[in-house]
């Protein structure tokens, strides 16, 4: 659906992107994930063909990227873009007729897409008296009203309550189950785990890492994480690395790699004589490959 | 049809914005219709004219030299403001809506707003005894290109000078109501004296003001305001062209997510 070739791009001295390759096929979820300026939105930009690329080749459904393309798109932006003063249908009619529906695809997509992010009974309202969540949904229901083959969400949940939250990935689930292909970028990197299909992690301008969640978390030789609470953490360290065990920082957490799965009973005997004060194992999560490949 | 499509669209949305701000419809009702209520009364009490001459006179620079200066230069300042503040831009620049289209559709819905504020205040001249004397084509053909003038400079303004929605009174202020004031839409220019009047002579306003005076108020045909006419018609291509640079140079700069 979307493939992206060697591209690049630079703003002045500063190269942003640099040879970024990524494929995203038909239906699925792609998680673009990377740290802030690591290149994420200029991607999107080239995608939307907003800015020019230097350098590379871009297809969405075949097709180079150009004006004509853009009718294969549906971005939800970051930012809630609507017109406030008018309500949700006519937000959702108003960008129906830019696209160039007819009347008739135009009254139908509106309530396909006020039904689909379960705002049918808020179609009169105006969007200033929505919440945070409805507004969000009904950006993202603004992306969809054209029926596009390929959906950009730009971090469609930042500064949600965990409800609205739900609501948003129930919609990409949705999304995903009538074919739809999904680019999604967020910071959240629980929210990618739960919906992409495939990850891709961006450092630098260009994708260092990509696959599936199984597939990335190979990338980590440990079957388990360990955070370990303790006032000795050098004992700890030096405990872990007798053993064995890679230990990095999470934030604040001293965590241990195990590379193989131990009963709880067995790690707290590895840790035997040195004061510890609580211990708590997850197995390899997106932010332990993220920290991996973004901080090493 | 694509452009006209378009066209449409972003004119009937700034249209329905517009009407939902019921208290700005009010205002852009009441301030068209108070300017002509006291140029009218002045005109009659110090030139000793009739109630209906007095409105004949008033009715013009009202109409395009305070109505439609401060709906179509500044409404459309306020709409790219708008739009810009809203971040819709945006929105409209990912979608294939073109850059044509959405001057035009900008230029469309002040175009109806301007039709809206001529029908009123030649109707509540009408009311004391005002009649257009002249031919209402071509007075139509000069208001049509004075909101095109105006449109073109709020494109240009609303573009380049304001960023935000308080730029757009200081903005106004200070292009427009000297603008006014020398362009003879509240004090007659005959009144100006002789170095007034001939820097008067470079301005827009002034020549909007004496083509539809001429026209509605006079009875001149086309070669008796044909000075005026011809400075009118090309301020407004050149308005209209240095609108659409200010909209290219815009994109050029804001075309990002």
């Amino acid at each position: 659906m979307l493939h992206i070739k060697r591209l690049s791009k630079s703003f002045g001295q500063r190269q942003v992107l640099n040879d970024l390759t990524l494929h995203v096929r038909p239906g699925e979820i792609y998680g673009l994930l990377g740290p802030n300026g690591a290149g994420k939105t200029t991607t999107i930009n080239i995608i939307c063909n907003l800015v020019k690329e230097d350098r590379g080749e871009i297809t969405i459904n075949k097709q180079p990227v150009s004006e004509a393309s853009k009718s294969l798109i549906g971005v939800a932006p970051q930012e809630n873009l609507l017109y406030k003063s008018l309500s949700c249908a006519e937000n959702l009619d108003f960008f129906a007729r830019i696209y160039g529906l007819s009347k008739q695809q135009r009254w139908e997509q509106v309530q396909v897409c006020l039904e689909a992010v379960n705002l049918v009974d808020r179609a009169k309202s105006p969007v200033e008296t929505l919440s945070g969540g409805m507004k969000r949904r009904l950006n993202i229901a603004v992306a969809l009203v054209h029926q596009p083959k390929l959906v950009i969400l730009d971090e469609p949940t930042t500064g949600l309550d965990i409800e609205a939250r739900y609501e948003i990935w129930e919609l990409i689930r949705n999304l995903k189950k009538q074919g739809i292909t999904v680019l999604l970028t967020t910071h959240l990197l629980d929210e990618a785990e739960r919906l992409c299909d495939k990850i891709g992690i961006i450092k630098d301008g260009r994708i260092v890492v990509e696959g599936s969640l199984s597939v990335l978390r190979e990338l980590i030789p440990a079957q388990e994480v360990v955070v370990v609470q303790t006032r000795d953490e050098e004992g700890a360290i030096a405990r872990a690395s007798q053993l064995g065990f890679t230990h990095r920082r999470y934030g604040n957490d001293l965590a241990f790699w195990l590379p193989k799965p131990l009963e709880l009973k067995e790690i707290i005997a590895c840790f035997d004589g040195i004061a510890v004060d609580a211990i708590a194992r997850s197995p390899v999560r997106l932010e332990h490959i993220y920290v991996e490949v973004t901080q090493g | 049809m694509k452009y006209w499509r378009e066209t449409l669209a972003v004119a009937q949305r700034i249209l329905i914005e517009l009407l939902r701000r019921r208290r700005s419809l009010v205002f852009w009702t009441i301030f068209p219709v108070s300017i002509l209520l006291i140029n009218g009364f002045i005109v009659a009490e110090r030139a000793q004219l009739s109630m209906a001459e007095a409105f004949e006179y008033a009715a013009p620079s009202t109409l395009v030299g305070a109505a439609l200066f401060f709906s179509c230069l500044g409404g459309s300042v306020a709409t790219v403001v708008a739009e810009r503040e809203q971040q819709t831009l945006k929105r409209l620049f990912i979608s294939p809506l073109s850059g044509t289209s959405y001057f035009l559709g900008i230029f469309v819905a002040h175009t109806c707003i301007g039709i809206g504020q001529t029908l009123l205040v030649y109707t509540i001249a009408a009311f004391w005894g005002a009649k257009f004397q002249g031919s209402i084509l071509l007075g139509g053909v000069i208001i049509l290109l004075s909101i095109i003038s105006y449109v073109g400079v709020g494109f240009v303004l609303g573009t380049q000078f304001a960023r935000r929605t308080e730029d757009v009174n200081a903005l106004v202020a200070a292009f427009g109501v000297p603008l006014l004031i020398l362009g003879g839409a509240f004090v007659p220019s005959f009144v100006f004296p002789k170095t007034l009047l001939s820097i008067a002579k470079f301005n827009p306003v002034y020549h909007m003001v004496k083509a539809l005076s001429g026209v509605s108020d006079e009875g001149k045909k086309f070669a008796d305001i044909e000075l005026h006419f011809w400075f009118l018609y090309v301020f407004a291509i050149l308005m209209v062209v240095a609108g659409w640079l200010s909209y290219r140079r815009m994109l050029s700069v804001e075309r990002r997510l």
